[in-house]
C-alpha cells in the first residue's frame, strides 16, 4: 500500500489483515516489537523496601460517565488485590490506592494530580476516560517526571500534540481514530453494498472523530457512498426520537453512530420502536464496549456493535485464550458483573507495570527507578486478556488488534452479545499510522497523523 | 408527510416533559420565590423510582399492563420526598438568593450520590410499559402508541394545574401566598400548608415527568442536571412563575430543537442557547415573566 491506487476490494481487505469468524488473534500488534517476553521467575535481587507503592487512579466516580469509570476502577482493583495477595510489587511492596472523581473538570483534575504527587506521594498516576483530560495532565505529569500510564482518554490528539515526545506518560487502549477505521472495515467487510450513510454522533471530540475517520476509510473501501443525514446530539442526549425520524427521512442503507452509555440504549429503545433496524444497516463504535450486561435482549441482532475497537469478554474465546476466560471468572467472581474495556485496561495497567518492575530489578537489584521501569515499559509484549498488547517506544502508545462484532442473543447470557463465529479483528499496524509518521503540524494539517497516513497511503477499492 | 407529522409528534413528546419539569420550577419559584437547582434532580428521582418498581414488579411476574399504574406511584414518591424536603428549605426562603442557590445546589448534590448508591451507575430501563400499546402507522413508519399517551398527559397535566390554580379556592391561596405571604398569613391563611402543598405539587409534575419518560428511554445518571438546564433556558424563554410561559417555552424550545435536528444538524447544541440569548436581550423578563 505505497501509491493511493485502486486495488479490488476483497484483497485489499485481506491486505489490511481482517479475519472474520473468531480465528483472529494473529501476531498482534507486534510492529517490529520482541517476542512476548515471559514475565520473570527469578527471586527479587538486592534489598527491596517494604513501603507501599502508591497509586493515585482518577476516574469518573459520579455523573453519566461512571458507568465506564466504575470498571475501571474495578478493574484497577481487582489487580491491586491479587498482586497484593502474592505480597505485593518484587513481593514486598503492597500497592496502596487513593482515588480521584474525574467528574470534577478539567482544572480541577490537573490540580488534584499535583496534589497527589506532592501531598500523596503518588508512585504512579493511572486510570483517566475523558479525551477532553489526558492532553491537560498528560504534559503535568511529564513535568512532575511522575509515571503515569493512562487506561483511557484515547484522543489521537494526546501523543500527536499535547506530549509528542513522551518520557513518563503511557497508554493502554487503542487510540481513537481506530473506532471509526474499524467500524468502517467492518462495514465494508460485512455490506458491501452500503452506499448511502446517515450518521448520529454526539457533539464533543470523541463524536467528531469517530465521524471523520469512518467517512477517511469508508471512501476508500467502499468508493461511492455518500453521508445523506447526519446528527449532531449533546453528549447526554436521551431523547433521540427526532434524530431518528430524521435519518429514516433520508432513507439510507446503513445508520453509523458512536453515541455510546446509557444515550445508545435510550437511542436503540427508541429506534427499535421507530422501526429505524427494520428499514437499514445499524454499525456502532462504542456501543458494546460500555456496559455489556446493559444491552438488553431487545437489541436487534446483526447490528455491528463496536467496543472501542479493545476488548470484549468473550472474545477471545476460552478453548484458545485461557488468560482471557481466567480474568473474566475472577472478574465476574469479584464483582457480580463482567468487565468492559476499562476493566481489562486498568487490569493489564497494573500487571504490565508489574513485570516492568521485576525485569528493571533483574537488571539493577533492588527497587529500580522509574528511568528504568520505563526503559522496560516501552516496547513490551504482555499477553493481557485482550490479547497480544505491545507498548510502542515512539510514542508510548498500546496497540492492540482492533475487534469488532455482531450482535446476537446466546442462551447462556441474560443480554445481548457478540455472535462468537463473526468476530472481526484487524491487525492494528494495517489501521493506525506508523512509527514517525509526521504528526500534525509537521508538513500536514490534519486532524490526526492517522488520517495524513490514510489520506497518502490507502488506495481506492474497486468491485 | 408522514416524516412532517411524525416530527411534530416527537415535538409535542418533548415538549410534554420540558413542559411538567418546567411547570413544577416556575410554580415553586412563584410561590416560595427560591429557584430550586434540585428539581431536575427531583425528575431524576421520579424515573428511577418507576424504572426500579417496573423491573421488580415484572420480575414478580406481573402482567405488563399493570405496570402503568406504577407512573402515578413513581410520581406521588417524589411528592413525598418533596414533602420531607420542603420544611428543610423554609428557613432560606428570606436568605439572598445566593444562598438559596447554594443550598439548592448542595441538594442537587446530595441526591445525585444518593441515586448512585442506591440504583449503581449502570441505566435503568422500564420499557414493557412501552410494549404495552401498540405502535400506530403513519404513512409507511410507525410511531409508538405510548408515546401519545405522553403526549395526552402533558396536555392534561397543562389543563389540570391551570384548573387547580385558577379555578379552585386552593388555587386562590395559592395566589394570594405568592402575592403577599404576610397579609396572606394575618388574613388566617396557614403559610406551611400551603408552602408544602405547592412544593409537593412541583416535585409531583417533575416525578410525573421523569416516570412517563423513562419507560421510552433509561434513567441514567446525570439526567436530572440536563433536564435542569433544558428547564432554565424553557422558563428563561416563558418566563420564571409563569404558567403559560412554562407552557410556550416548552412548545418553542421542543419544535426549535426537532427543527435544527431536521435541517441544521451542525448548530443543535447552540440553537436553545440562541433563542435564550434573544429572548433574554429583547424581554428580560421572559415572553409572559412580570417581575
Amino acid at each position: 500500500m505505497d501509491k493511493p491506487t485502486s486495488v479490488d476490494r476483497r484483497k485489499f481487505l485481506s491486505a489490511l489483515g481482517v479475519t472474520v469468524g473468531g480465528t483472529g488473534l494473529a501476531g498482534a500488534g507486534l510492529v517490529a516489537g520482541p517476542p512476548v517476553v515471559k514475565a520473570a521467575a527469578e527471586p527479587p535481587k538486592g534489598k527491596i523496601p517494604d513501603t507501599p507503592y502508591k497509586t493515585g487512579h482518577m476516574t469518573f466516580l459520579t455523573g453519566p460517565a461512571a458507568v465506564l469509570g466504575e470498571p475501571s476502577l474495578k478493574g484497577h482493583i481487582l489487580a491491586a488485590e491479587e498482586i497484593n495477595a502474592q505480597g505485593g510489587l518484587l513481593g514486598k511492596r503492597k500497592i496502596e490506592t487513593i482515588t480521584a472523581d474525574e467528574a470534577a473538570g478539567t482544572d480541577a483534575n490537573v490540580k488534584e494530580l499535583r496534589r497527589m504527587k506532592l501531598e500523596g506521594k503518588i508512585d504512579l498516576f493511572t486510570g483517566v476516560i475523558s479525551s477532553g483530560n489526558t492532553p491537560a495532565l498528560g504534559p503535568v505529569a511529564e513535568e512532575l517526571s511522575l509515571l503515569t500510564i493512562f487506561v483511557d482518554g484515547c484522543t489521537d490528539f494526546l501523543f500527536d500534540k499535547a506530549v509528542p515526545q513522551p518520557k513518563y506518560t503511557f497508554r493502554i487502549t487503542n487510540i481513537q481514530s481506530a473506532d471509526g477505521i474499524t467500524t468502517a472495515i467492518g462495514t465494508a467487510q460485512a455490506w458491501p453494498q452500503v452506499r448511502r450513510i446517515a450518521h448520529i454522533h454526539p457533539d464533543y471530540s470523541y463524536g467528531r472523530n469517530a465521524a471523520e475517520h469512518y467517512t477517511l476509510a469508508l471512501e476508500r473501501l467502499l468508493p461511492g457512498t455518500e453521508v445523506v443525514s447526519e446528527s449532531w446530539p449533546k453528549l447526554g442526549t436521551t431523547d433521540f426520537t427526532s434524530h431518528i425520524t430524521k435519518a429514516m427521512s433520508a432513507n439510507p442503507d446503513i445508520l453509523y453512530t458512536s453515541v455510546w452509555g446509557g444515550d445508545y440504549i435510550a437511542f436503540y429503545k427508541q429506534a427499535l420502536r421507530y422501526g429505524l433496524f427494520d428499514k437499514m444497516k445499524v454499525a456502532t463504535t462504542l456501543a458494546m464496549g460500555v456496559a455489556p450486561h446493559a444491552i438488553g435482549k431487545d437489541h436487534p441482532e446483526g447490528v455491528l456493535a463496536g467496543v472501542h475497537s479493545n476488548y470484549y469478554f468473550t472474545y477471545p474465546s476460552g478453548d484458545r485464550w485461557p488468560i482471557n476466560k481466567e480474568f473474566v471468572q475472577r472478574y465476574y467472581k469479584r464483582w457480580n458483573e463482567y468487565p468492559n474495556f476499562q476493566s481489562d485496561g486498568a487490569y493489564v495497567t497494573l500487571y504490565m507495570l508489574k513485570k516492568a518492575i521485576e525485569r528493571a530489578n533483574q537488571l539493577v537489584g533492588g527497587w529500580p527507578d522509574d528511568e528504568v521501569i520505563i526503559s522496560q515499559l516501552e516496547g513490551m509484549g504482555y499477553d493481557a486478556p485482550a490479547g497480544y498488547l505491545y507498548i510502542r517506544p515512539d510514542n508510548h502508545q498500546g496497540y492492540k488488534d482492533a475487534v469488532i462484532g455482531f450482535s446476537k442473543n446466546l442462551p447462556e447470557y441474560q443480554f445481548s452479545t457478540w455472535d462468537p463465529n463473526r468476530v472481526i479483528t484487524i491487525p492494528i499496524r494495517n489501521i493506525t499510522a506508523p512509527p514517525n509518521w509526521p504528526k500534525p503540524g509537521q508538513g500536514h494539517n490534519e486532524s490526526t497523523a492517522a488520517a495524513n497516513w490514510i489520506k497518502t497511503t490507502w488506495p481506492k477499492a474497486v468491485g | 408527510m408522514s416524516i412532517l407529522i411524525i416530527q411534530i409528534l416527537n415535538s409535542l413528546f418533548y415538549a410534554s416533559v420540558l413542559f411538567l419539569i418546567a411547570a413544577g420550577l416556575s410554580l415553586i419559584f412563584g410561590v416560595m420565590r427560591i429557584v430550586n437547582m434540585a428539581h431536575g434532580t427531583f425528575y431524576a428521582v421520579g424515573a428511577f423510582v418507576t424504572a426500579w418498581l417496573v423491573g421488580r414488579v415484572i420480575a414478580l411476574g406481573v402482567p405488563a399492563a399493570w405496570t402503568f399504574l406504577l407512573i402515578p406511584v413513581g410520581a406521588g414518591a417524589v411528592a413525598l420526598l418533596g414533602v420531607v424536603i420542603e420544611p428543610l428549605l423554609r428557613p432560606f426562603y428570606r436568605r439572598a438568593e445566593e444562598y438559596q442557590l447554594l443550598v439548592t445546589f448542595g441538594l442537587l448534590l446530595i441526591l445525585e450520590d444518593l441515586i448512585r448508591l442506591l440504583w449503581g451507575g449502570l441505566p435503568l430501563s422500564a420499557d414493557p410499559v412501552m410494549d404495552v400499546l401498540p405502535s400506530i402507522r403513519i404513512g409507511g413508519l410507525i410511531y409508538p402508541g405510548y408515546n401519545l399517551v405522553v403526549i395526552a398527559i402533558g396536555a392534561a397535566a397543562a389543563i389540570g394545574l391551570w384548573a387547580v390554580i385558577y379555578r379552585t379556592k386552593f388555587g386562590v391561596m395559592l395566589r394570594a401566598t405568592s402575592q403577599d405571604r404576610r397579609m396572606a398569613s394575618a388574613l388566617g391563611l396557614n403559610v406551611s400548608l400551603v408552602y408544602v402543598s405547592a412544593f409537593a405539587i412541583g416535585c409531583f409534575m417533575a416525578g410525573l415527568g421523569g416516570a412517563i419518560i423513562v419507560p421510552t428511554q433509561t434513567a441514567v445518571l446525570g439526567m436530572g442536571i440536563d433536564a435542569l438546564i433544558l428547564a432554565f433556558v424553557v422558563v428563561v424563554i416563558g418566563g420564571l412563575g409563569s404558567l403559560q410561559g412554562a407552557l410556550v417555552g416548552a412548545l418553542i424550545v421542543s419544535f426549535v430543537r426537532t427543527a435544527g435536528i431536521q435541517f441544521f444538524p451542525e448548530i443543535e447544541l447552540a440553537v436553545l442557547y440562541l433563542i435564550a440569548a434573544v429572548v433574554l436581550l429583547v424581554k428580560p423578563t421572559g415572553l409572559f415573566g412580570t417581575a
